[in-house]
């Protein structure tokens, strides 16, 4: 009797690779569906407010396209994290440019604080993100991978392309901040 | 700001939060917080936030295995190996490098005849007793090169003087000739 799928023991994302570098596109749909919620939360907690699923999307063409640079050294997270936040930084220079270069509309302000309504619901939360906010981005990227997606220093050191060493400092830099916040509000 | 003096407890509480501790380290932690009041305090801040990361969209899977392309392996032959690369960066560096070379020999040939005049034109009073007529370098070179000057007619050198005004590198305004003056006859 063979085994049911259910019972199969959870593959690697190696294996999921593989299988998908063999034609198995349900490999892919298995993989995204593994990582994507985790890069949404971290593009959240990161300050992007729109077009998130529009990030984690570019994030996996990204990745597949150069799954033959993976070569499995760090977790597939860990390079998936890489990857969006290149791509974040991307978005805040654009941004950047286009603040320098073009008024920002009535109408835009409206429909941002919209989408971030949507997105934070709680008073709670409000005040996390309202935290999250007065870190530096470094600060910010290196505490919420630490605290909501619970990478190692090793790790985040390879995300934010720094050393352990830094990414400590900016840890503890961004804890005692983000008490201080939460604490005087 | 946490006040407990145990900095390796303190960087262990995201890994308790996430529940990665192995067994032995756990309890170690979870000992330390029975005791620590700072560290629960540092601990309750860390699960707020990350509860408040919940609220991220959801994310529909499925449009984006839609626009992810089908696998491509790529061929070593086709990959440009990292030698080849190496050499085209030393052939770019090197065309740079004829590139600079050859602009910075055209404008040492451009100052040339400039330089030639303003040198024949510091002849020192040691140096000549005669009055110096400046003669660019490149056409002195041509004289030199031709025939004995004694076998000129006299026809063929004035022409030669006459062609010689008419050199572009000559300055529009005449140098004056320098004149040697000897010490012993000036007292």
């Amino acid at each position: 009797m063979t085994p049911s799928p259910e019972r199969r023991p959870e593959e690697t994302d190696m294996e999921l690779i593989n299988r998908w570098k063999a034609g198995d596109s349900r490999a892919a749909t298995r993989l995204v569906g593994r990582h994507s919620q985790a890069l949404a939360r971290f593009a959240a907690s990161a300050g992007e407010r729109e077009g998130i699923e529009e990030l984690v999307q570019d994030t996996f063409v990204r990745a597949f396209a150069s799954l033959d640079s993976f070569r499995g050294e760090s977790s597939l997270r860990t390079w998936l994290f890489t990857i969006q936040r290149r791509l974040m930084l991307d978005r805040r220079r654009a941004e950047r440019r286009s603040r320098e270069t073009v008024p920002v509309q009535e109408s835009d302000q409206v429909s941002e604080y919209g989408a971030l309504d949507g997105l934070i619901a709680e008073e709670a939360q409000e005040r996390v993100r309202k935290s999250l906010e007065a870190l530096s981005p470094t600060q910010r990227d290196v505490f919420t991978l630490r605290v909501q997606q619970g990478l190692s220093y090793k790790e985040i050191a390879e995300v934010v392309g720094s050393t352990e060493g830094a990414a400590r400092v900016h840890y503890h830099n961004a804890i005692r901040t983000v008490k201080e916040y939460l604490r005087d509000e | 700001m946490n006040n407990c003096i145990d900095n390796e407890i303190q960087e262990l509480l995201p890994d308790l939060l996430h529940q990665s501790l192995d067994g032995a380290i756990r309890q170690r932690v979870e000992a330390h917080l029975a005791t620590c009041e700072s560290c629960r305090e540092e601990l309750d801040v860390l699960r707020t936030v990350k509860s408040a990361a919940v609220f991220a969209p959801a994310i529909n899977t499925d449009s984006i295995v839609r626009q992810i392309p089908p696998y491509r392996m790529i061929v070593p032959g086709v990959e440009q190996p990292k030698r080849s690369r190496m050499v085209s960066w030393l052939v770019a560096a090197g065309f740079a490098l004829a590139v600079i070379g050859g602009g910075a020999l055209v404008v040492s040939n451009q100052s040339r005849p400039a330089q030639s005049v303003a040198s024949s034109a510091s002849v020192t009073p040691s140096q000549s007793t005669e009055p110096v007529t400046v003669v660019p370098e490149t056409h002195a070179l041509a004289l030199a090169s031709a025939a004995d000057l004694s076998e000129l007619s006299d026809g063929s050198l004035v022409q030669l003087m006459n062609e010689m005004d008419d050199f572009d590198a000559l300055p529009a305004s005449e140098i004056e000739p320098v004149i040697a003056v000897d010490s012993v006859d000036s007292l």
